[in-house]
């Protein structure tokens, strides 16, 4: 457990960055974890992808298979690691306040 | 350097016991006989705070770190009434037997050692030859539990000193081993050193709560409590499924219901969960080739009957029979005739070898590997294949859980001999194989430096066999081919060993598993079921 700073955001994350309490997520918040991810230009494209990923997290409580990620956003696979270099899972997945993905996957 | 290191020397009040040096790893061959390895990375602060990584500087088990004497004294007694537990019928009654023969059996020949991918792969590292562990374990029982053991550990060699140094590192070398025990198999007396490294993490976990949380609860606990391991809710589940029907459609033409909860059904398929989250293809080929047999089967709904994944096996034995009681409840709720457990390899040992020990009397219900079921369909022809739309160089890796734990070699490979033209072993193979590297959990651990440590070490030897399935013309990278992994900790390995070392862009090695190849084949679909992208 670490708590990450920020300019005015200050929250708990895990030893791998992810948030621990995901309520406390907001756009500040995304673009804060955004430059830990070697991101620190929001675009367009980065948010439809990390509000995809939010919504479908508050839905159904984990991070959507990646093949309906990019059916749903249009985003090639290839996209989606432009646009977080450390992929869906440990990139875009964190920036949108996800936990850590767990399990066999 | 290495070859200095003494079993009693584990308790060495040192900060690092070992320092693995990357230029002692083996070279890989062709085309990566230039790879040079980069000095291992160590543990950031924030990670390593309050963990003991005093055995090799690697993190995957977070043992603690006490501050005092007294919490270590405290410590090491916990450890100490735990072994004397571990050694009594009453409280190991499933693995006592086989314990005690490897404890007492061994001739120290070390055979095992040569057949060991850790050992090997390291550099010939003493710290991670099969016997190093084995050998402190058996000198504390000695010097420690024997009545009149302190006395005589001077005479018989057993002089070790239990210290939390020793404590702390043999956990650590307990997950230093993927308990693939191609050390069993190779030992003439039938000592079974992956059984000692697995009873070690047991007595941790048990006994002292220390388990890594990839396996606990991320695990186990997860599991039991939403459903499953990755945490897919029933609800989700049917999210994900609509999914696939959807896609199945569209990259076949065929209308396919997954059926769920069917009372009765033939077949009972439980899936590894994680499938359904990363490999969608696999779950939509099962459906496939089973609704095109005209099998009349059904998947479950309910909390864990979704996930096979049984993390228990790998550490514990209380959460390992939860977790298959629950799959037991669930194929005796829905009345199945039988189990059938798809491509996952520790699913296959937790369900049917160890499971005999739980499923008994009411739910004592036939229990059948895949690549059973798979076979019948495809040698006996109730589905029609091409094997030209599979022809290109395939390989097969064999899940130790599936091979040498239980001694299904066959099956498998009657079904890709007959569908894939191209295809070839690797070296070896069978009861014979390598570890993925990602055995025992160790493919779900991806924090710290632990991922380098096994796409280095254990890993190492499954991506040299891959490539030496295939010719210099093959390695290409205008040339498709792939790596048959039938099993889903096998195939997270080797999706990240192939991403480690660039695999996919270097030479066009694809992974996945039995079924997707099955249905590629199939002649009243469209073409290209497989898609040549790597995911």
């Amino acid at each position: 457990m670490a708590i990450f700073q920020h300019g005015s955001v200050s929250i708990d994350v895990d030893e791998d960055g992810f948030m621990q309490e995901p309520d406390k997520w907001n756009e500040e918040v995304a673009k804060a974890l955004a430059t830990t991810e070697g991101v620190d230009d929001m675009t367009e494209d980065h948010w439809k992808l990390v509000n995809y990923l939010r919504d479908y997290y508050l839905k159904y409580g984990i991070a959507p298979m990646i093949r309906k990620l990019c059916k749903e956003t249009g985003f090639s696979l290839k996209k989606v690691y432009e646009l977080f270099p450390s992929g869906p899972a440990k990139g875009a997945c964190k920036v949108a306040g996800l936990s850590k993905p767990t399990g066999c996957v | 350097m290495s070859k200095d290191i003494k079993v009693n020397d584990i308790s060495r009040k040192t900060e690092q016991f070992f320092h693995l040096d990357t230029k002692n790893l083996p070279k890989l061959p062709y085309p990566y006989e230039d790879w040079e390895d980069p000095p291992f990375p160590g543990v950031a602060e924030v990670k390593r705070k309050g963990k003991d990584i005093s055995l090799d500087g690697i993190l995957n088990v977070p043992v603690p770190a006490p501050q005092t004497e007294e919490e270590k004294e405290k410590l090491v007694a916990a450890f100490l009434e735990g072994l004397r537990k571990l050694l009594t019928v009453e409280n190991n009654w499933p693995f006592l037997k086989p314990l005690l023969l490897s404890l007492d059996n061994c001739v120290r020949c070390n055979t095992c050692a040569e057949a060991c991918p850790m050992f090997e792969m390291s550099g010939r590292a003493e710290i991670y030859r099969p016997l190093f562990r084995s050998e402190i374990l058996r000198r504390i029982i000695k010097k420690y539990i024997h009545p009149g053991g302190k006395l005589t550990a001077r005479f018989t060699g057993a002089d070790i000193d239990l210290n939390w140094e020793t404590v702390a590192r043999l956990a650590q070398l307990a997950y230093r081993c993927t308990l693939c025990r191609r050390c069993a198999q190779t030992c003439p007396m039938g000592v079974d050193n992956g059984l000692i490294a697995r009873e070690i993490r047991k007595l941790f976990s048990q006994e002292l709560g220390i388990h890594p949380a990839e396996l606990h609860e991320e695990g186990t606990v997860k599991q039991l409590d939403t459903g499953s391991s990755t945490g897919i809710s029933p609800a989700a589940l049917m999210d994900l499924i609509e999914f696939m029907e959807d896609d199945i459609t569209e990259r076949t033409g065929l209308k396919i219901k997954m059926p769920f909860d069917k009372p009765g059904a033939d077949i009972l398929l439980l899936h590894n969960a994680g499938e359904f989250l990363s490999w969608p293809e696999n779950i939509e080929a099962f459906a496939i080739i089973f609704e095109q047999a005209g099998l009349n089967w059904t998947m479950s709904r309910e909390l864990v009957g979704y996930d096979s994944v049984n993390y228990g096996l790998f550490y514990e034995d209380v959460q390992l029979a939860r977790v298959t009681l629950k799959h037991a409840e669930v194929a005796k709720k829905l009345g199945v005739k039988k189990v059938v457990v798809a491509e996952c390899g520790h699913a296959h040992k937790a369900i049917m070898a160890i499971g005999d020990r739980v499923w008994l009397d009411e739910v004592n219900i036939p229990r059948e590997s895949c690549m059973v079921t798979l076979e019948d369909i495809v040698l006996n022809d109730r589905i029609r294949i091409d094997p030209q739309r599979n022809n290109f160089p395939v390989t097969l890796h064999d899940p130790c859980n599936i091979t040498r734990s239980m001694g299904i070699i066959q099956p498998q490979r009657r079904i890709i001999k007959k569908i894939c033209p191209q295809f070839r072993e690797m070296t070896p193979h069978g009861v014979n194989n390598y570890c993925c590297g990602g055995g025992s959990g160790f493919a779900i651990m991806q924090s710290a430096n632990f991922p380098t440590w096994r796409f280095t070490v254990p890993g190492r030897k499954k991506f040299a066999q891959i490539l030496n399935a295939f010719s210099r013309e093959e390695l290409d990278p205008g040339i498709n081919k792939y790596v048959c992994a039938p099993c889903s900790n096998c195939k997270g390995q080797i999706r990240d060993l192939l991403t480690y070392y660039d695999a996919w862009e270097k030479t066009r090695i694809l992974y996945g598993g039995l079924v997707e190849l099955i249905v590629n084949g199939m002649v009243n679909i469209p073409e290209g079921f497989l898609e040549w992208e790597f995911h």
